[in-house]
């Protein structure tokens, strides 16, 4: 009887265990969930460790059209017709770094999860 | 169980609201705390917008732009304290912090809607004659500019809409709040558990990364570096803090300078001053000044120095010097 009570509680903690694994071996690999917003909506969210091969994303703002470039772990706005060029000038997106930002069509494109610990970030953005 | 325990209070802690929008030609956005924060982040964010019509320098609307098309105007009280502030700066820092740089600004093309190009010396040295602080006449309200004078805000608007931004929260019934206005930031009070805020300072070579973390609580945290706006031309960097003495962007052995201070406007201001300056001239600035601000600079060969009065709250993977006062 007793060996059945610790045979329940080793198997309980060792199923706790296994489930904590999980979910922190899950969270751990940085994330790679990038979403792309206009005038502060959500327009898409975009795993970028799941992507396969090119792919190419339009939107248009006041200024223009700009042409967002994803591929496998990689994004960055490929071409834009807005005045200043910053967000194309920006290059490729990274994690920690500055969202890529088109201020005169209102686009951003970010990490959902940073890879800084920190609450904030001075001197990232421009 | 555990687990679920440790997740129900992380989650119940405090209710929290998120905002980010898009003025003063960036994006900014507030984290604020407590069951007030929504109404208080939207009346904050109306007071950031209102400051950012009165400021710009491109707006056709703005008191700035009509100050410097018509040359003499009544302005508002935010106007007139701005312009009050900096000229108080332009003296604290004999001159290297100056709001007449418009013109300078202008040839470079760091306007938008402007082509970036390197001017020539005959141009510069004729918008040289416009810059200085005594081209800026105050009397009350009332603010008159000498012929082809004109202003931009740019180097501490940010920080006084933050400072406006945070007192806007707290009196609206929020004491725990983190703002950054493209890269300014600022700590309204501590983290909603008393802990202080972390505020990590971009690697100049590498914004991704980082040089180090500052723990702040109530205080603006403003990094200004070379590194946030250039352009190359013939193998030349230019960047887009111009010194008044030369016309040309400054040469001062910096790449970033990070100004840590309970002054909003200040913090701003100094962090670009100080990045003209130069570290041996900020040293002494700050030695006769170590009340109003801690500094951390980052020079073109990668030293980091910090003074005295902020090491303590620095923690960072780099050896780093420190300045005495
Ligand atoms: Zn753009």
């Amino acid at each position: 009887m007793k060996n059945r009570v610790w045979i329940i509680v080793l198997s309980l903690s060792v199923l706790i265990c296994a489930v904590c694994w999980l979910y922190i071996s899950n969270l751990s690999p940085l994330s790679q969930i990038v979403g792309i917003y206009q005038n502060g909506t959500l327009v898409e969210k975009i795993d970028l460790n799941s992507v396969t091969g090119k792919r190419e994303i339009t939107l248009s703002g006041e200024y223009g059209k700009n042409t967002v470039l994803v591929s496998n772990g990689h994004i960055m706005m490929k071409s834009a017709e807005c005045p200043d060029k910053l967000c194309v000038k920006h290059g490729e997106l990274k994690n920690g770094g500055s969202p890529i930002v088109c201020l005169p069509n209102r686009i951003v494109i970010k990490f959902e999860d940073t890879s800084y610990s920190a609450d904030a970030k001075t001197g990232a953005l421009r | 169980m555990a687990a679920a325990v440790l997740c129900c209070s992380a989650c119940n802690f405090n209710s929290r609201y998120d905002s980010e929008f898009f003025a003063m030609d960036t994006i900014m956005t507030i984290t604020a705390y407590g069951s007030k924060s929504e109404s208080a982040v939207k009346t904050a964010e109306n007071e950031i917008n209102r400051l950012d019509t009165l400021f710009s320098v491109q707006n056709k609307d703005s008191e700035i732009y009509k100050l410097n098309r018509d040359k003499s105007i009544v302005v508002s009280a935010d106007t007139l304290a701005v312009l009050s502030r900096a000229k108080e700066f332009y003296v604290l820092t004999e001159g290297a912090f100056d709001i007449t740089t418009e013109p300078l600004t202008r040839l470079w093309g760091f306007y938008s809607g402007l082509e970036n190009r390197v001017p020539s010396k005959e141009e510069l040295d004729n918008a040289l004659k416009t810059v200085g602080a005594e081209h800026i006449k105050i009397d009350s309200s009332n603010i008159t500019l000498d012929e082809n004078t004109s202003i931009d805000l740019g180097g501490v608007a940010k920080g006084y809409a933050s400072a406006i931004a945070a007192q806007t929260l707290n009196d609206n019934g929020v004491s725990s709040a983190i703002i950054s206005l493209g890269g300014n930031v600022r700590a309204l009070g501590s983290k909603p558990d008393g802990s202080d805020w972390s505020v990590a300072i971009a690697d100049p070579d590498d914004n991704s990364k980082q040089i180090g973390t500052l723990a702040v609580s109530d205080a603006a945290v403003v990094t200004s570096g070379g590194y946030q706006r250039y352009f190359e031309e013939n193998g030349q960097i230019y960047h887009h803090i111009i010194d008044t003495e030369t016309g040309y962007p400054a040469k001062s052995g910096l790449k970033s300078v990070t100004i840590v201070s309970e002054d909003d406007t200040l913090a701003d201001a100094l962090s670009t001053a100080l990045f003209v300056m130069g570290l041996e001239k900020s040293s002494k600035l700050y030695c006769e000044n170590s009340t109003l601000f801690g500094a951390v600079f980052v020079t073109d060969k990668n030293e980091v120095y910090i003074t005295d009065n902020i090491k303590n709250s620095f923690s960072s993977q780099h050896d780093f010097e420190v300045i005495k006062t």
